[in-house]
C-alpha cells in the first residue's frame, strides 16, 4: 500500500469521525468564520457572541427540547476556503444551519453553496448592500445592518449636529471602501452637507501623512473615512500626530473603530462618530444584562459583531419554535417577517429581501483616558433607516 | 511666481519631507536586507517578520516598564542571538548547495510564515500601539512636522551613517567585506568566515528589529505588519543594487520621494505598481542595480 | 560511431516503443500507482454517499495542476515562480465569465482559458525572462500582485466579492455527457485531465525539449555553446506553464460555482510552491501527491486549530532542509533508480 493510500485512508477516517460521532440529537449550527488572518478579531467576537448565546439557550432547555451545538471552522477570510469548509459542515457534519462568514465574498459564495445543498445561512457581519439587494438569495438572511442603514443614521446625525458641514472623504481604495464613501456622500449631500474633496489610499497604507496636505488645503470641518482595522489606527494616530484632529470632527463607517482597534488608537478616537446598529452603552435592560454577561465571560466589551452574533441565536430559536422544525422550507417561511428581541431591541426580518430592520444609532466614542465608551448620540427608527426593498430574485 | 512659491512651500516641500521620514524607515529595513544578501547571498524573506518581532518585543518590554530609549538598545541586543541561531541552525544547512538562492528564499519564506503565526499565537490578532515617546510638533518654514518624525529622520540618518562607518572604516567591516568578496581567500587570511556569516545575519536581523521599535509608535503593531514593507524593501534593495549600502540608501530615499510626490498627481493606488514598474525597468536595463554588490563595488 | 556515442549518452535501454514501456522510469510507475489509489479512493468516497470528499479531492487535483505548472518551471528549468497564481486566477475568471455570460460550454471555457493563459504567459514571460534566479522570483511575485490588485478593484469583475452564479454545466463527449454537479463524474473527469496533463508533460520533459530545459537548469551559460537559444526555451516553458495553470484554474468555477480575487493572491502562489517542495520538485507526480496530502492535512488540522500555518510551515521547512526532493523524491530514492534513466542531479 503506498504512502498515499495510507494517508488518504487515514484522512478519510479522521474526517469521517467528525460526522459519525454525533450522539443524542442536538441541533447543529455550523460557523465558518475567520479565525486566522486579518479578520481574526472579528471572527473572535462572532465566536464569543454565538457561544454566549448558545450557552444561555442550552441552560434554559435548548430549542424544542434539543441542545444546540456549534461547530467552528476557519475560513481564513478566503471565499475558496469558506466554501470548502461550509461544504464539509453541510455534508459531513450535517449541520442544520450555518453562519459566521465575515467578508461579503465569502457570504455570497457560501450562500450559493447553501442553495445547492438546500440549507439556510445567515450573516451577522457582512454589510455589503449587494447581499440583500442585487445579489440576494432565498437561502441567505442578514441579521446585521447593511451599509445603507449605517449611512442613513450617520447622515441624519450630521445634518442635525453639523448642518451644511464641509466634508472631506478619505477611504481605502477598493470596491467596498469606495462604495461606502459614495453611499454616505449621497446621503450626506441630500441633507445639505458640502463635499470638499476625496482621496482614496491603497488598502493597507502605512503612512497617511502624504494625504494631509490635500486634506488641509480643503479646509473641511468633517472628515468621513471608511478605513478599518489597522488602517484606521494609522490614519487617526497620524492625524493626531500632525495636529489635524484639533478642529476636525471625524466620522466614519461602522467598522472603522471597533473593539479590535480602539485600544491602539487611544485618545485619537475621542469624538469619532459613526452610524451603527449597536453600542455597548445602549441603556436597555437586555443590553445591560448582555454586556455584563459578555464581560464576565470574555473580559472585554462586546462590539457590533459580538452583539449581532448573539442576536442571531435568538433569531434562529424564535424561527425554529415558530416553524416547529429545522427543515429548510418551513424554517425559511418562519424566518420571513419574524420579529425577535435582541440586546438592541426588537428586530424584524423583512420578508422581501431577508434584511433585518432595526433602529440605527449615531454613536460617539469617548476615549478620554478613563476607558472607552460608545455613547449613543442619535437614533433613527428602523423603518426610516432601512431603505427600499431592492431584491428581485424572490 | 508667488503661486509657485506657495506651491513649493505648502504642497511640495511638506510632501517631500514626509517622504523623507518614510524613506528613512524604508532604508533602515532595506539596509539589513541588503547586508544579508550582499554578504551571505541569502534572500531573507522573513525580514518583515523580524521587523515585527522587534516591535512586539518592544511592546512586551515596555509593558514591563522599560523606557523607550532603553528599548532602542535592548531590543536589537536581544535580536542578535536570535539572528545568530537562525543562521547557524537553518541557513547554514542549505548554504552549501548549488541552489542556495532558491533554497534560502524558500526556507526563510517558511520561517516567515511560522513566525507570523507564532506572533499571532502569543500576542493575539488585535492591533496594539506603544505610546509616542516624543509628543508635539514643530513649525519649520511654515510646515508642521511632528517631533517624533524629526527624531526619526535624525536618528535614522545617524544610524545609517554608523552602519556605513562600521562596514567601511573598521576592521570588523573589513573582515565582512573580505568574506563577501572571496570567502576562501578571506578564510585563509584568518577571517573566521562562519562566525562572520552568523554575525552579519544577526546584525541584519537586529537592524530590522530596531526599525520595528522605531516605527511602532507611528505605524502600530500587529502580527501581519511584516508584509507592510517587504515589497518596498526588496524593491529598494534591487534598485540600489543587492549588497550595496549606498545603493540602498539612495534608492530608498529616491523611491519614497517618487512615491510621495507621485501621489499628488496620480491616484495613490498606482504608487505600488509604479514602484514595481521601476524595479522591473531597472532589472531589465541594469540588473545589478545602481551600485552593484558589497565587496564588489 | 557517432550514433553509438549518442546512444550511450542518452538512455541505453530505449530503442523501440515496446521496450520503452517496459523500461518506464520509476516515477511513472509511482504515477500509475497513484492513479490506482485515486480510483480506489473515488469508489470508497462514492460509497459514503456525500460528495464532500470527492469535491475536496477534485479541488486538490485542480490546485495540483497549478502546482505542476510551478514544478515545470522550478523542477525542470530551475526558475522559481512566485506568481503562478496569476495565470490560475486568469483562467478561472475567463472560464467563469464564459460559462456565465457567453455559453455554458466546457470546451469553450477551456479554450478561452487556454488562449488567455497563452497570451498572458507570453507577456509575462517576456518581462520576467530577462532575469534569472531571485530577480525572476521577485518579478513574477510583483506581476501577480499588480494583476491581483487590478482585479480586486474592478467592479465589472465583481471586485473584492468576486463572481458568483456560475452555473453547473453538462459536458458533452460525443454520445456521453457528464454533469459538473455530480461529484463522482466531475472528479473522474478532473482526474482524467490531470493524468493526461501529467502524461503529456512527462513525455515532453523526456523529449529533447525537456532535455534542453535540464541543460538550462544545470548550467545556462553553456547552453548556447550547444547550439540552443536558452531564452526561447525559457519563454516556451513559461508559456506552457502559464497555459497549464490557466487550464487548471478554468476548472475551479465549474467545481465551486464562483471565483474570487483570492485565487490570484500570493497565498495561492505560495501554497503551490510549498506543495511542490513537499511533494517532490522535478517529478510532476510529486506536486499532485503533495497537493492531495496538503489539502487533506489543512482540512484536518484546520478543524483542530487555527494555527495550521505553523504546522504547514514546519513541514515545509523540514522538506527544504532534509527532504530536498520532497516526499516523492525520497520514495524514489528508496526504490532505487535504474542506471542511465535518472536525470542529472545537482
Amino acid at each position: 500500500m503506498t504512502k498515499t493510500t495510507l494517508l488518504g485512508t487515514a484522512a478519510l477516517v479522521l474526517l469521517g469521525f467528525g460526522g459519525i460521532a454525533s450522539a443524542a440529537d442536538p441541533i447543529r449550527i455550523g460557523v465558518v468564520t475567520p479565525l486566522s488572518g486579518t479578520y481574526a478579531p472579528i471572527g473572535q467576537q462572532v465566536r464569543w457572541g454565538l457561544e454566549l448565546a448558545t450557552k444561555e439557550v442550552n441552560a434554559a432547555g435548548g430549542i424544542l427540547g434539543r441542545q444546540v451545538e456549534l461547530l467552528f471552522e476557519d475560513e481564513e477570510a478566503n471565499p475558496a476556503v469558506a466554501t470548502q469548509k461550509a461544504e464539509k459542515l453541510f455534508q459531513v457534519n450535517k449541520v442544520d444551519f450555518l453562519t459566521g462568514t465575515v467578508n461579503s465574498g465569502s457570504t455570497l459564495a457560501v450562500g450559493q453553496l447553501a442553495e445547492r445543498n438546500g440549507r439556510l445561512i445567515a450573516t451577522t457581519v457582512s454589510f455589503s448592500d449587494a447581499i440583500t439587494t442585487d445579489k440576494c438569495s432565498p437561502n441567505v438572511f442578514r441579521v446585521n445592518a447593511r451599509a445603507g442603514q449605517q449611512s442613513a443614521a450617520l447622515a441624519e446625525w450630521l445634518a442635525k449636529d453639523k448642518p451644511k458641514a464641509k466634508v472631506y472623504y478619505l477611504g481605502p481604495d477598493y470596491e467596498m471602501g469606495r462604495s461606502t464613501v459614495a453611499a454616505f456622500k449621497q446621503a450626506a449631500e441630500k441633507t445639505g452637507a458640502q463635499s470638499t474633496g476625496e482621496v482614496f489610499a491603497p488598502l493597507g497604507s502605512k503612512d497617511y501623512s502624504q494625504y494631509f496636505g490635500q486634506l488641509r488645503a480643503a479646509r473641511p470641518s468633517v472628515l468621513y473615512t471608511s478605513t478599518a482595522g489597522n488602517d484606521t489606527v494609522r490614519l487617526l494616530t497620524q492625524m493626531s500626530e500632525y495636529g489635524l484632529l484639533r478642529n476636525l470632527t471625524i466620522v466614519g463607517a461602522s467598522g472603522t473603530v471597533t473593539a479590535q482597534n480602539i485600544g491602539a488608537i487611544g485618545k485619537a478616537a475621542d469624538g469619532f462618530v459613526t452610524g451603527v446598529g449597536y453600542s455597548a452603552e445602549l441603556a436597555t435592560p437586555e443590553n445591560k444584562a448582555f454586556v455584563a454577561a459578555f464581560r464576565k465571560a470574555y473580559d472585554t466589551a462586546p462590539d457590533l459583531y459580538g452583539a449581532d452574533s448573539y442576536g442571531l441565536i435568538g433569531f434562529f430559536k424564535a424561527a425554529v419554535e415558530k416553524a416547529g422544525s429545522t427543515d429548510t422550507d418551513p424554517l425559511r417561511k418562519a424566518m420571513e417577517g419574524l420579529s425577535w428581541s435582541t440586546p438592541q431591541g426588537t428586530k424584524t426580518m423583512r420578508a422581501g429581501d431577508h434584511q433585518a430592520i432595526q433602529d440605527m444609532y449615531a454613536v460617539r466614542i469617548a476615549a478620554d483616558g478613563g476607558g472607552n465608551r460608545f455613547d449613543v448620540v442619535g437614533t433613527v427608527p428602523g423603518d426610516a433607516a432601512i431603505g427600499p426593498d431592492q431584491c428581485t430574485r424572490f | 511666481m508667488a503661486d509657485l512659491i506657495d506651491y513649493l512651500q505648502f504642497v511640495l516641500a511638506p510632501q517631500a519631507l514626509n517622504g523623507l521620514s518614510l524613506g528613512v524607515a524604508v532604508v533602515l529595513m532595506a539596509l539589513g536586507l541588503t547586508i544579508i544578501f550582499g554578504l551571505l547571498d541569502v534572500i531573507n524573506m522573513a525580514h518583515g517578520e523580524f521587523y515585527a518581532m522587534g516591535a512586539f518585543l518592544a511592546l512586551t518590554l515596555a509593558g514591563l516598564g522599560v523606557g523607550f530609549w532603553a528599548l532602542l538598545v535592548l531590543v536589537p541586543l536581544l535580536m542578535l542571538p536570535i539572528g545568530w541561531l537562525v543562521e547557524r541552525w537553518l541557513i547554514a544547512r542549505v548554504f552549501h548547495s548549488r541552489d542556495r538562492h532558491i533554497l534560502t528564499l524558500l526556507l526563510t519564506f517558511g520561517l516567515g510564515m511560522i513566525m507570523e503565526d507564532l506572533l499571532k499565537l502569543v500576542y493575539g490578532p488585535n492591533t496594539q500601539r506603544p505610546e509616542n515617546p516624543i509628543e508635539g510638533g514643530t513649525e519649520i518654514l511654515g510646515m508642521f512636522l511632528p517631533n517624533y518624525r524629526l527624531f526619526l529622520i535624525g536618528f535614522g540618518l545617524a544610524l545609517i551613517a554608523a552602519v556605513w562607518v562600521v562596514v567601511f572604516r573598521t576592521g570588523l567591516g573589513a573582515m565582512v567585506r573580505a568574506a563577501a568578496f572571496d570567502k576562501d581567500m578571506a578564510s585563509s587570511l584568518g577571517v573566521p568566515v562562519r562566525r562572520v556569516y552568523a554575525g552579519t545575519f544577526a546584525f541584519g536581523v537586529a537592524l530590522a528589529g530596531l526599525s520595528g521599535v522605531l516605527l511602532a509608535p507611528i505605524y502600530s503593531v500587529f502580527p501581519t505588519m511584516g508584509r507592510d514593507f517587504i515589497l518596498m524593501a526588496f524593491t529598494v534593495v534591487i534598485v540600489g543594487g543587492m549588497g550595496s549600502i549606498q545603493g540602498a540608501v539612495i534608492a530608498g530615499l529616491l523611491l519614497t520621494q517618487v512615491q510621495a510626490l507621485s501621489s499628488l498627481y496620480i491616484s495613490p493606488v498606482w504608487s505600488d505598481p509604479l514602484v514595481f514598474g521601476i524595479m522591473v525597468l531597472v532589472l531589465m536595463v541594469r540588473p545589478q542595480g545602481l551600485f552593484g554588490r558589497l565587496g564588489h563595488a | 560511431m557517432p550514433e553509438a556515442t549518442l546512444r550511450t549518452l542518452s538512455d541505453p535501454g530505449r530503442t523501440g516503443p515496446a521496450s520503452r514501456l517496459s523500461r518506464l522510469a520509476p516515477v511513472h510507475w509511482l504515477a500509475l500507482a497513484f492513479l490506482a489509489a485515486a480510483l480506489g479512493f473515488a469508489a470508497v468516497a462514492w460509497a459514503t454517499g456525500n460528495g464532500f470528499y470527492l469535491r475536496l479531492a477534485t479541488e486538490a487535483l485542480i490546485f495540483a495542476g497549478l502546482a505542476m505548472s510551478v514544478d515545470l518551471l522550478l523542477g525542470y528549468t530551475g526558475l522559481l515562480s512566485l506568481g503562478q497564481a496569476l495565470y490560475f486566477g486568469l483562467g478561472a475568471y475567463v472560464s467563469a465569465l464564459v460559462l456565465r455570460d457567453v455559453a455554458p460550454s466546457f470546451w469553450l471555457a477551456m479554450a478561452a482559458a487556454l488562449l488567455a493563459g497563452g497570451v498572458a504567459g507570453l507577456i509575462g514571460g517576456v518581462i520576467a525572462n530577462r532575469v534569472k534566479g531571485v530577480y525572476f522570483a521577485l518579478i513574477t511575485f510583483g506581476l501577480a500582485q499588480v494583476a491581483a490588485k487590478s482585479v480586486y478593484n474592478t467592479r465589472a469583475l465583481g471586485a473584492s466579492d468576486g463572481l458568483i452564479g456560475i452555473p453547473q454545466i453538462s459536458i458533452g463527449f460525443g454520445p456521453f455527457s457528464l454533469d459538473t454537479a455530480d461529484p463522482l463524474s466531475f472528479f473522474l473527469l478532473v482526474l482524467g485531465l490531470t493524468v493526461a496533463a501529467y502524461a503529456g508533460l512527462a513525455y515532453l520533459m523526456d523529449a529533447p525539449f525537456g532535455r534542453t530545459l535540464a541543460a538550462i537548469r544545470a548550467n545556462e551559460k553553456r547552453v548556447p555553446f550547444l547550439g540552443f537559444n536558452a531564452w526561447r526555451y525559457k519563454l516556451a516553458v513559461y508559456v506552457l506553464a502559464a497555459c497549464v495553470a490557466a487550464l487548471a484554474g478554468a476548472l475551479y468555477p465549474m467545481l465551486r460555482g464562483f471565483v474570487s480575487p483570492e485565487l490570484m493572491f500570493f497565498e495561492t502562489s505560495g501554497n503551490a510552491v510549498i506543495t511542490v517542495i513537499v511533494g517532490g520538485v522535478g517529478t510532476l507526480v510529486g506536486p499532485v501527491v503533495g497537493s492531495l496530502l496538503l489539502t487533506a492535512l489543512r482540512s484536518v488540522v484546520g478543524s483542530w486549530t487555527e494555527h495550521h500555518l505553523i504546522v504547514v510551515g514546519v513541514i515545509f521547512m523540514l522538506s527544504v532542509i532534509f527532504l530536498r526532493k520532497g516526499l516523492v523524491g525520497a520514495l524514489l530514492a528508496r526504490l532505487g533508480r535504474r542506471t542511465g534513466q535518472g536525470r542529472a542531479t545537482p
